[in-house]
């Protein structure tokens, strides 16, 4: 609604069709508010069941947006285009010098509102729902508790160091000359590694200024929410004795080296595109889709890896990938002596072999996926490459890829399967692996008792046509 | 060396071998190198009753080789065999025989052809070895009309030396290891656990190579029915390569040299057979039943190659716009090819219905698919091993299943049988730092130069023992123009540490590193005794 008041005087057309859909969102949603009760108990199988209703409520809403304002003209590119919005991932199908401001705005919107609910999620909802050390992989640990003491006070705190880091970024833009919309979509784009921009060569068109703005916008997104908590209170030994920091810092530095001694590229191009890949934001500041195999492989593995936890960017996350290195080193040294004990620590914290289990199992699913996404595009007619590319891309939510979508995440390239088989995967790798095996989780629930239920009723039929007599059982 | 032999298989301790060099490492090599030794001297005899171009080359290969051999086998004996040794063993034996596997090659000047110097010869023969004895089946070979027929036969001798493992041929005729016999058994055999077929290691490793030797006669002699009775030469290449599901063939074009529906039948069935657990092949003829139907890894085998046929099919009757029956022998030939781990092609030049590097991509990322989950456990092939990836699966699904109860204890199960959690942890464990290597291995042959396309398939196939890869290094081209000669020695390596399922490479170096760490420690310590009786006397 704020988009359309926003649109007013500019296309007051799409002004009226935010109007009407975002009163119809503030109807359901107050609705649904008083109608359906909160449960007394929130096992862990609802909690996320509800992450994955309510983020396929989003991109539904979102969609309605787009094909009711005539933005976009298909039902199946709205889907795209709001799936992409809402999981923060940079490819688009709108035409920036044809949207209007109220749809450029609204792009913004979908992907900060994606990001903020990403970071409650994780910051706020797993750690204090979810109070069980056997989820502690999914959730951020001893040093959530700092940050989030309870629901309430977390999610002000996260509203706010969220909202006043968009607002700084938003401020920074302005400075470097840039509009008000201009700098509203970027620091929207910026603050929840959405990565757009409303332009068709992404940041490639803008200056020095907003690009520096970009990568430093990027990193501490990228870092997610616990950098801003610490650097608000001005607390530096936390940001010193974060393993999961050091680590991040650690990648994108061998990854800007990394792709820096290739003779084509600038360290300053180098180190940006570093930072976006791995804060999974996805703006580009050149078409590096030629820049050489060896660069586009690095920045492939910086997105697959992906950002810390508590950052609205997605990918494998740094602390999962660092866990699973040190899972797979005890699992190396296990095999010279089965009887080893070894630990593997987050921050000091020791983990059970049941939560390294549990990491593992995520690892496997999220390769799957990526593997599931990967022969789904190329059945979808996207070459090798791009549907291995678009696949690691989708699912850590970053968007741009070599192939057929490009540095800059423009669909036209991709078929209408290959589009519509990108929104499953965005929706996977914004919700993350837990609520999706939920929902997996639910559905064999469902169908096992579908067909418990069945075989009952036939059995139940069967005795009813046929009754044995008991006597004959009681004789033999 | 035949009373060596003699005296292995009959000493109940070892009692004669008292007051020799304790090593097992150089015990085990020397056994390898001179079994690898008869068979280069073999094919220098049938290289001498043929072309009698390369007879020098195999007969001084030979000659040196077994000498080696022989002086490593007579002056050492086995000793204690440690958890930390076994891996060292069994990779210095997989380094040793890969180098020496490239000597015939280098002397018999296979590679010298375009005015390549000494060193790409000798990194081209590197790799030609590591793929034959690795059986993968990746090919650096331009000129096949070049080398004589004996150094051809060797070529394929590679795949069948390696396939049942060179560690398993000296555990059988080496009594002497006991128990850590079995765990160098482990070290080298396809899959998470190997099966002991008796009580005695040795006579397992024994029944195994019965069976290895069986399988490729039958296939051998089915080969040459399907030939119609032409060539034993090439029933008898192609045999050994089917066996070893290895990929090496005498001909430039591979099967699609024959262009017939007979050889390819016969070669379909026999990949099949050889990606099947050779454990099940002994129970089949030491029981007369067929055990195979009952077994629940087969059937998912089965399963898996019949569901990737069918889609592929589908695709290339749709898509590529290939007859229906076109479709139906390129796919099923390439799918049993790929997810065998064997690496033949049917494809009768390029852009023929069988070279899958024309195919959609949708087709191609099935055969990746394939290329990364290869055989059964227990068998000549590679890859991860549909064991594995069910286990896998199935550790995925109770990830489901906690999502709903978090604190619910659930076993997984194959079959009947609960799978251990020590197994399944090993099972993540490999999977993980298969990924790894994927990445790793993509980083470094990209780095190299290479294209993406080419360097993914590489590696997996590299990784998976495969043979032919996608892009530039596909079935109809060659490792040599694709790839330059550091990411060749790359895919080497890869592939020596596929062919050992990571673990031992990885742990022998890890033990090196140890070692050094160790000897630093040790060199500081010493330092600072010096320096505190310098200050002492001082």
């Amino acid at each position: 609604m704020l988009c359309g008041l926003a649109g007013i005087g500019d296309d007051n057309a799409d002004a009226v069709a935010f109007a009407c859909v975002g009163a119809a969102c503030a109807i359901v949603a107050a609705v649904a508010r008083q109608r359906v009760a909160a449960p007394e108990r929130a096992t862990a199988g609802r909690v996320f069941a509800g992450i994955g209703l309510l983020w396929t409520l989003l991109v539904l809403f979102g969609a309605a947006v787009y094909a009711g304002t005539g933005a976009l003209r298909s039902f199946d590119d709205a889907l795209v285009e709001s799936a992409a919005g809402f999981t923060t991932t940079a490819v688009t199908l709108l035409d920036a010098s044809e949207a209007s401001r109220t749809v450029l705005l609204f792009r913004g919107v979908t992907s900060w509102v994606g990001g903020l609910i990403a970071i409650l999620i994780a910051v706020v909802t797993l750690p204090v729902v979810l109070r069980s050390t056997a989820l502690i992989g999914y959730t951020t640990g001893r040093r959530g508790m700092d940050l989030v003491p309870n629901a309430s006070v977390g999610t002000r705190r996260v509203l706010v160091l969220y909202g006043g880091f968009t607002a700084a970024c938003v401020v920074a833009y302005l400075l470097c000359g840039l509009g008000l919309t201009e700098a509203l979509v970027l620091g929207l784009g910026t603050a929840s590694t959405g990565g757009f921009t409303g332009r068709a060569d992404s940041l490639a068109g803008y200056g020095a200024g907003p690009q520096a703005v970009a990568a430093a916008g990027m990193l501490v997104a990228g870092a997610g929410i616990f950098l801003i908590w610490w650097i608000a209170r001005g607390r530096l030994r936390p940001l010193w004795r974060s393993q999961e920091l050091r680590t991040f810092v650690l990648l994108l530095a061998v990854a800007t080296a990394a792709m820096a001694v290739h003779r084509d590229i600038g360290w300053g191009e180098a180190g940006f595109m570093a930072v976006s890949m791995m804060s999974t934001t996805g703006f580009a500041v050149a078409d590096w889709t030629g820049w050489g195999t060896s660069a586009t492989v690095i920045m492939l593995v910086a997105a697959g890896i992906g950002t810390m936890m508590g950052s609205p960017g997605g990918g494998m996350k740094v602390m999962r990938a660092r866990l699973l290195m040190g899972s797979a080193g005890g699992e190396l040294r296990r095999q010279l002596d089965p009887y080893a004990l070894i630990l593997v620590r987050r921050d000091g914290e020791t983990l059970s072999r049941r939560t390294l289990d549990r990491l593992g199992g995520h690892q496997i699913a999220w390769v799957a996926l990526v593997g599931v996404g990967v022969l789904l595009l190329g059945i979808s007619g996207v070459s090798l490459l791009g549907s291995v590319w678009a696949s690691v891309s989708a699912v850590s939510t970053v968007g741009p890829a070599m192939g057929e979508i490009g540095a800059f995440g423009r669909l036209e390239g991709l078929d209408w399967p290959g589009r519509l088989a990108l929104v499953p995967l965005m929706m996977a790798g914004r919700m993350s692996i837990p609520p999706l095996m939920a929902g997996v989780g639910l559905l064999l629930r469902w169908y096992r008792t579908a067909v418990r239920q069945s075989r009952f009723l036939v059995v139940r039929a069967e005795q009813r046509r046929d009754p044995r007599p008991e006597s004959a059982d009681a004789d033999g | 060396m035949a009373r060596r032999l003699v005296l292995s298989a009959a000493g109940p301790a070892g009692a004669p071998l008292r007051g020799r060099f304790a090593s097992t490492t150089l015990h085990v090599i020397g056994i390898a190198l001179a079994a690898m030794s008869v068979g280069m001297l073999a094919c220098g005899l049938l290289e001498a009753f043929t072309t009698g171009r390369d007879t020098a080359a195999l007969v001084v290969s030979g000659l040196v080789t077994g000498t080696a051999g022989g002086l490593m086998w007579y002056l050492t004996r086995p000793g204690e065999i440690r958890k930390r040794h076994v891996f060292s063993t069994v990779a210095s034996t997989w380094v040793a025989i890969t180098c020496v596997g490239a000597v015939p090659f280098v002397l018999a000047g296979t590679f010298a052809t375009g005015g390549a110097g000494f060193v790409e010869q000798v990194v081209n023969s590197v790799f030609e070895s590591a793929s034959g004895y690795s059986a993968s089946g990746s090919t650096v070979l331009a000129d096949f009309e070049m080398p004589g027929r004996g150094l051809m036969m060797y070529r394929q001798l590679t795949h069948w030396y390696g396939g049942m493992g060179v560690v398993v041929l000296a555990v059988a005729v080496l009594p002497f290891l006991g128990v850590g016999g079995l765990e160098l058994i482990t070290a080298e055999a396809p899959g998470p656990s190997s099966d002991r077929l008796t009580p005695r290691v040795s006579e397992t490793a024994r029944r195994l190579w019965m069976v290895y030797i069986g399988f490729t006669i039958c296939a051998a002699v089915a080969f040459f029915v399907a030939d119609g009775f032409s060539s034993i030469y090439d029933a008898v290449a192609h045999a050994f390569t089917v066996a070893a599901t290895g990929g090496f063939s005498p001909y430039a074009d591979s099967i699609g040299h024959y262009d017939s529906v007979a050889v390819e039948t016969v070669v379909i069935v026999c990949m099949i057979l050889g990606g099947t657990s050779f454990t099940l092949h002994w129970r089949a003829v030491a029981n007369r039943t067929v055990p195979y139907h009952r077994n629940s890894e087969f059937r998912t085998y089965l399963a898996m190659l019949g569901v990737a046929a069918t889609v592929i099919v589908l695709l290339l009757w749709l898509e590529n716009h290939l007859s229906l029956s076109s479709s139906i022998r390129a796919a099923v030939f390439t799918v049993v090819s790929l997810g065998t781990s064997t690496g033949l092609s049917n494809a009768t030049g390029p852009g023929s219905p069988g070279d899958y590097v024309t195919w959609v991509a949708g087709a191609q990322l099935v055969l990746l698919f394939l290329m990364v989950v290869g055989g059964c456990t227990g068998s000549t092939s590679g890859g991860i091993k549909v064991m594995r990836m069910r286990v896998l699966s199935l550790t995925m699904l109770r990830g489901v299943q906690h999502t709903q109860t978090p604190s619910a204890v659930i076993p997984i199960r194959l079959g009947r049988d609960i799978v251990s959690e020590r197994v399944v942890s090993r099972v993540a464990g490999f999977f993980l730092l298969h990924f790894l290597l994927v990445i790793c291995g993509m980083l470094a042959v990209t780095a190299l130069e290479g294209d993406l396309e080419s360097a993914l398939g590489a590696v997996v196939s590299a990784l998976g023992n495969m043979g032919p890869a996608l892009g530039e290094a596909g079935p109809t081209s060659n490792y040599a123009a694709a790839f330059s000669q550091p990411a060749r020695l790359v895919l080497a390596l890869l592939m020596v540490i596929g062919r050992l399922e990571i673990f031992p490479i990885l742990l022998a170096a890890l033990n090196l590193a140890d070692r050094g760490s160790a000897a630093v420690r040790r060199g500081r310590f010493s330092l600072q005794n010096l320096s505190r009786r310098l200050d002492l006397g001082e």
